[in-house]
């Protein structure tokens, strides 16, 4: 009887989820440093949380890979710390113990941390690594090891991150065609020489406040940026790279404002930094939304101002990257199983387009077919992968 | 009594009240099952469960849903006001943030049912004008037009006399007919005469949604903290 009574205050208590998803991703092209045309990748992903009591709750997910493009590790341990080269084949993406108690709310260890209000690009982000090893357009965000506590009072609510293990973005292998290397550096060795990894500590604060009409940020971040600068030696049998984290000090707002025909949202982040050779500079996004029937419209500009520039061209930042760009996304939802979606962004010399078509079969499976061209020169951040449109075809089934 | 009620509920307005005075409740949860029939008859099953606190244009709303397997996680917070239309914030766990609701957008579809997100607001007697138009079959039909602003220029709603209960809503924009609600199946729960089936027909796109409670409860000692944007990030 007790056992009983013990079984069923864990079902009522315990909740989960998860997906099998199998993708396969066609290139037309060949890369200089990648002649693989086809690339299947199959990831097994497990959410689950526990409610211990009323105020304490922990969460966990793991993810279980593989590939056909050794994007993946073949040792089968558990990491922790996602800190590898390669994807892990089996991955610790959350675990952490969720406290709340009147106002306050605290999260400890790892899991995730969004920050901003814009959905083209976030610059006040900075808790959000992301993966962007398989698609440097395409990317999925990393947990971080982190303690959060949210103090909410009415319509006010102030945050406070501290990051004790950086966790850094995972960059494309240099041996892959989201590598794009320069021609003169082709048919020269490159050997991946590791990470310097910061040891010291991030933290962070954000303050938000809804208004009747609107809902404003503002906050700070000082740590290090998760997306690497590089150096290269020269030696005999090559080159040698090696990434390191620049500090990184961030001054951002955000505010969203719902007018009659559509909603502004825009987020902006002034970054400092003391390390030698690292840049400082603005990032900024303005963007419109709207949803009129069936369809939802996000359209914007994203911005870069540069005040210092160490005229290091040994880095990799995506989020500048998209900077600069008229950005874009239409979706539309044909019926309660069945969508369609468009995403855009444009630079002065690259581009990149994606379509995608989405139906659900019955409870569980999910097919997502998906086009991307990317197009333009090889000076520039999005053209140099324009070897790199791609078709994809997803089949997930969700449980 | 029964003719003192009959009489002062010639106003539509206290008609109306009444409704609202009858369905009052301190909180309410219940779980519903959700069957989408779209143009071609696709099917669609969906499942939430719903808690409020509070009632009628002070309340706060809190639904989650529960399957199928890829929207379970995906939450919406609906907080009410007595002057204005709602505040509503939803949750996507694959994307690890809330989005507010923009107000214009509030007639978009929420989550490939047929409800918009306005259906699911609660709006207080005193955001409307009323006209009664109407006293037959037992029912009562009568003219809402919103004050503040809304996806319906106006509505014709069906009270039944003997137990203030609505019964059906077809409701305007200026275009004609976007939706007809049906309410059906009433039983008396925790004193409150409820409709334990809602089926919402929107015209346009030939599609529907029925919705059934289940595990009905009012007045359960629920918390305000429960219904706040950290309480949508917890859930």
């Amino acid at each position: 009887m007790t056992a009983a009574l013990f079984a069923l205050m864990l079902a009522q208590n315990f909740d989960q989820r998860g997906f099998i998803e199998d993708q396969t991703l066609v290139y037309p092209q060949i890369a200089p440093n990648d002649s693989g045309n086809i690339v299947n990748q199959i990831l097994l992903r497990w959410d689950a949380s526990y409610q211990l009591t009323p105020w304490l709750k922990f969460s966990g997910s793991i993810d279980a890979r593989a590939d056909s493009h050794e994007q993946t590790e073949r040792v089968w341990s558990l990491d922790v710390d996602d800190r590898s080269i390669k994807r892990p084949a089996f991955s610790l993406r959350r675990a952490s113990a969720t406290l709340h108690k009147g106002k306050f709310t605290a999260e400890l260890g790892r899991q995730f941390i969004r920050w901003g209000k814009a959905d083209i690009l976030n610059p006040t982000d900075r808790f959000a690594p992301k993966d962007y090893l398989s698609s440097v357009v395409s990317s999925d965000f990393l947990g971080v090891v982190a303690a959060r506590v949210t103090y909410e009072s009415g319509s006010n609510t102030i945050d406070v991150v501290w990051q004790p293990l950086f966790t850094p973005s995972r960059i494309p292998l240099l041996n892959q065609r989201w590598t794009a290397l320069p021609s003169e550096a082709q048919g020269i060795p490159i050997f991946d020489d590791g990470a310097r990894y910061p040891g010291g500590s991030q933290y962070g604060a954000r303050f938000n406040h809804i208004g009747a009409g609107y809902e404003a940020s503002a906050c700070f971040f000082d740590g290090y940026n998760n997306l690497p600068y590089f150096t290269a030696t020269e030696n005999i049998s090559g080159v040698s790279v090696q990434r390191y984290y620049p500090k990184l000090r961030l001054y951002g707002a955000d505010l969203a404002v719902p007018l009659p025909w559509f909603t502004v949202k825009t987020e902006g982040a002034y970054f400092t930094s003391t390390t030698p050779g690292a840049d400082e500079y603005a990032l900024y996004v303005i963007q419109l939304e709207r949803q009129v029937k069936e369809w939802s419209f996000v359209g914007g500009y994203a911005g870069e101002i540069v005040t210092h520039s160490s005229g290091n061209p040994l880095e990799f930042a995506p989020d500048r990257g998209f900077a600069r760009s008229f950005l874009g996304h239409a979706s539309w939802t044909l019926d309660a199983n069945r969508s369609l979606a468009f995403e855009a962004a444009v630079r002065l010399h690259g581009s990149v387009t994606k379509a995608e078509y989405s139906q659900a079969f019955g409870q569980h499976w999910r097919a997502t077919a998906g086009i991307t061209w990317i197009r333009g020169s090889e000076t520039d951040f999005l053209g140099q992968y324009h070897r790199n449109s791609y078709g994809s075809l997803a089949i997930r089934y969700s449980f | 009594m029964v003719v003192a009620a009959a009489a002062f509920a010639q106003d539509p307005r206290q008609i109306i009240e009444e409704v609202q005075r009858r369905s009052r409740s301190d909180s309410q949860r219940y779980e519903g099952t959700l069957e989408v029939v779209g143009a071609g008859n696709r099917i669609a099953t969906k499942r939430w469960t719903f808690e409020r606190i509070g009632s009628f244009g002070e309340s706060k709303a809190l639904l989650r849903f529960t399957a199928p397997a890829e929207v379970k996680g995906v939450a919406l917070l609906i907080v009410n006001h007595p002057d204005r239309a709602s505040d509503q914030w939803m949750w996507r766990p694959s994307i690890g943030r809330d989005q507010r609701i923009a107000l214009q957008d509030r007639s978009t579809r929420f989550f490939g049912t047929d409800f918009s997100f306005e259906d699911l607001e609660e709006r207080d007697v005193q955001q409307f004008n009323f006209k009664l138009l109407g006293d037959d079959n037992g029912q009562w039909k009568i003219e809402s037009r919103p004050h503040k602003a809304s996806q319906y220029t106006y509505s014709y709603l069906w009270v039944k006399k003997d137990n203030y209960t609505m019964v059906k809503v077809e409701a305007y924009s200026k275009s004609g007919l976007v939706r007809v609600i049906d309410y059906r199946d009433f039983e008396l729960s925790g004193n409150i005469w409820t409709a334990r089936t809602v089926e919402v027909n929107d015209i346009a796109r030939k599609s529907r949604t029925t919705l059934k409670y289940d595990k009905l409860e009012y007045n359960l000692p629920l918390k305000e903290d429960d219904f706040t944007l950290q309480a949508l990030r917890r859930s």
